[in-house]
């Protein structure tokens, strides 16, 4: 089976912190954009594709139920960046497949009512049998996903040389891309100086390191691609995937190799196992205009750099400076700012902005003739969008 | 589990002979009696080669620091009043890495390569942790 599937619709509702909306409200609010946006009825959707909840949230049959949905395919997971490319992936494969014609990708977040749940009291992951899987380790006080970060981060920078003060390019130039857009949370300049005189939270994550604590939601809708090319807005195809990747020598929040629980400390490049996407695709890593990542942590864009090959092990932090990940730069990274500087959905905020950047209507952040962009992650796994429903 | 206390280890039928091993201060680990390699978390088989004959071997007790970080933030209460506090990875000589903190750190920042030694803080009457100590 090939993968025959486009992003035909895209919906938010306002992101912000302390929303009074349940996150069922946000996610009714997303899901009516999108369909206005798709320019298709309600009955028309008849998949779902859910991660919802901070980490608790409703279950498919509730959503369903409470929008009103017939559906006849559901894919759920947890409330995790790691999920979005996954529940993005089931959409394209479930209508591909014919199991459904069109899926809507749900997440709806209201961190800011949850944030026990944040490495705090109630947050049980840590305490799943053999704990949690940023690195937690809550007897030692280990207990929120910024620590696997900083856990990581601080080898990277012991075996690379690599300093704060570099890492400080990624939130730099993020916060000058939320500054362009006008949904998101952040809006003042950040400086090298404020970056390096705010507070330490995880050494060596400082404040600007960690993203925001925030509330919101996405919808996405997938269709197959003949049904794509009849409806309202320019099909965004799927044009390449790859999953996640996972086994001992993987760390959720850290390249290949570099010695986190229990990988090994063979760093290496970019293999071309990395990198199936391109192919996948049918494009070169070159045709890329533009990067898109989950970054609730600055040095995840480092890794996810890595991980596909834009630059070798270890040479991340060197390779963002100079607005190289700037727009106007080499590699536009997270261009409507992301999870550091928009808001925290999961990262579906930035497959929306992928969306506007293909149809042209990114605004101020439009990135000039865009026609291929990658999202990828740093745990490995990837979508390419192209701009046209049709194969390549 | 009240808010103001400290998490515990969920202890169950893979780690417990793990956890019961601190509470004697000695370092247990999981060792495959096929191919010989020990692991860590414990778990239900070998992850090398999936055997089921996982036998308790003492470990030397040291290692190395691979990475560690200082935690400046409270987002537990019951750890509130140790901030900031330090929290390592160690490389145990045997190979598997296990989190854990260094003790008598007395304001220093840790150090990657650092050679450690396991010691065991008796947390209660049914709780030993393990923490290590720097060797010179």
């Amino acid at each position: 089976m090939k993968v025959d599937a486009a992003i035909v619709g895209i919906g938010n509702s306002s992101f912000g912190r302390g929303l009074p909306d349940s996150q069922l409200r946000l996610a009714a609010t997303a899901l009516k954009n999108a369909i206005a946006d798709a320019g298709i009825e309600r009955r028309d959707i008849d998949g779902l594709s859910i991660h919802l909840g901070s980490p608790i949230g409703v279950d498919y049959d509730r959503v369903a139920e409470a929008f009103g949905l017939e559906i006849r395919y559901v894919n759920q997971s947890w409330l995790h960046g790691r999920f979005v490319t996954n529940a993005l992936q089931h959409a394209a494969l479930a209508v591909s497949a014919r199991l459904a014609d069109v899926v809507a990708c749900v997440t709806a977040i209201s961190f800011t009512r949850e944030r026990g749940f944040l490495g705090g009291p109630s947050d049980f992951e840590g305490n799943r049998e053999e704990g949690g899987t940023h690195g937690e380790a809550p007897p030692y006080g280990l207990t929120a996903p910024a620590a696997g970060a900083a856990l990581a981060m601080q080898r990277y920078m012991h075996v690379f040389n690599a300093t704060s003060e570099q890492l400080a390019a990624v939130p730099i130039a993020l916060r000058e891309h939320a500054m362009l857009n006008p949904r998101a949370i952040m809006k003042e300049p950040l400086t090298l100086r404020a970056h390096q005189n705010a507070r330490m939270v995880v050494d060596p994550l400082r404040l600007y390191d960690c993203c925001l604590i925030s509330d919101g939601a996405v919808v996405v809708l997938v269709a197959r691609g003949n049904r794509a090319k009849n409806m309202r807005q320019k099909p965004i195809r799927i044009a390449g995937m790859q999953g996640i990747r996972s086994g001992r020598d993987e760390f959720i929040f850290a390249p290949r190799g570099l010695g986190i629980n229990q990988q090994s400390t063979r760093a290496s490049a970019s293999r071309s196992a990395d990198q199936e996407v391109f192919a996948s695709a049918g494009v070169e890593r070159g045709d890329v205009q533009g990067f898109y990542t989950y970054d609730a942590f600055s040095p995840l864009v480092l890794f996810a750099l890595e991980r596909f090959g834009y630059c070798g092990a270890g040479e991340a932090a060197s390779w963002v400076q100079g607005g190289r990940i700037a727009l106007g730069g080499e590699l536009p990274v997270n261009t409507s700012g992301g999870l550091l500087s928009e808001a925290h959905v999961g990262g579906w905020n930035s497959i929306c902005e992928m969306v506007r950047q293909l149809r042209g209507t990114a605004g101020p952040s439009q990135i000039a003739d865009t026609a291929v962009l990658q999202w990828g992650t740093a745990w490995g796994d990837s979508v390419i969008l192209t701009a046209g429903a049709d194969r390549q | 589990m009240s808010i103001r206390d400290r998490p515990r280890p969920r202890i169950g039928p893979d780690n417990a002979p793990f956890w019961e091993g601190c509470r004697g201060h000695r370092l247990m680990l999981p060792t495959c009696a096929e191919c010989g390699k020990a692991h860590l978390p414990p778990g239900p088989v070998c992850p090398f080669c999936l055997s089921d004959r996982i036998t308790w071997q003492r470990a030397s007790g040291r290692g190395r620091v691979s990475t560690w970080t200082i935690v400046h933030k409270a987002w537990f209460p019951a750890f509130r009043d140790d901030i900031p506090y330090n929290v390592v990875q160690v490389e145990l000589d045997e190979g598997p890495r296990l989190t854990s903190s260094l003790v008598s750190l007395s304001g220093r920042r840790p150090e990657i390569g650092q050679r450690v030694e396991v010691v065991f803080d008796d947390v209660d009457d049914t709780l030993t942790l393990h923490r290590f100590r720097m060797l010179a």
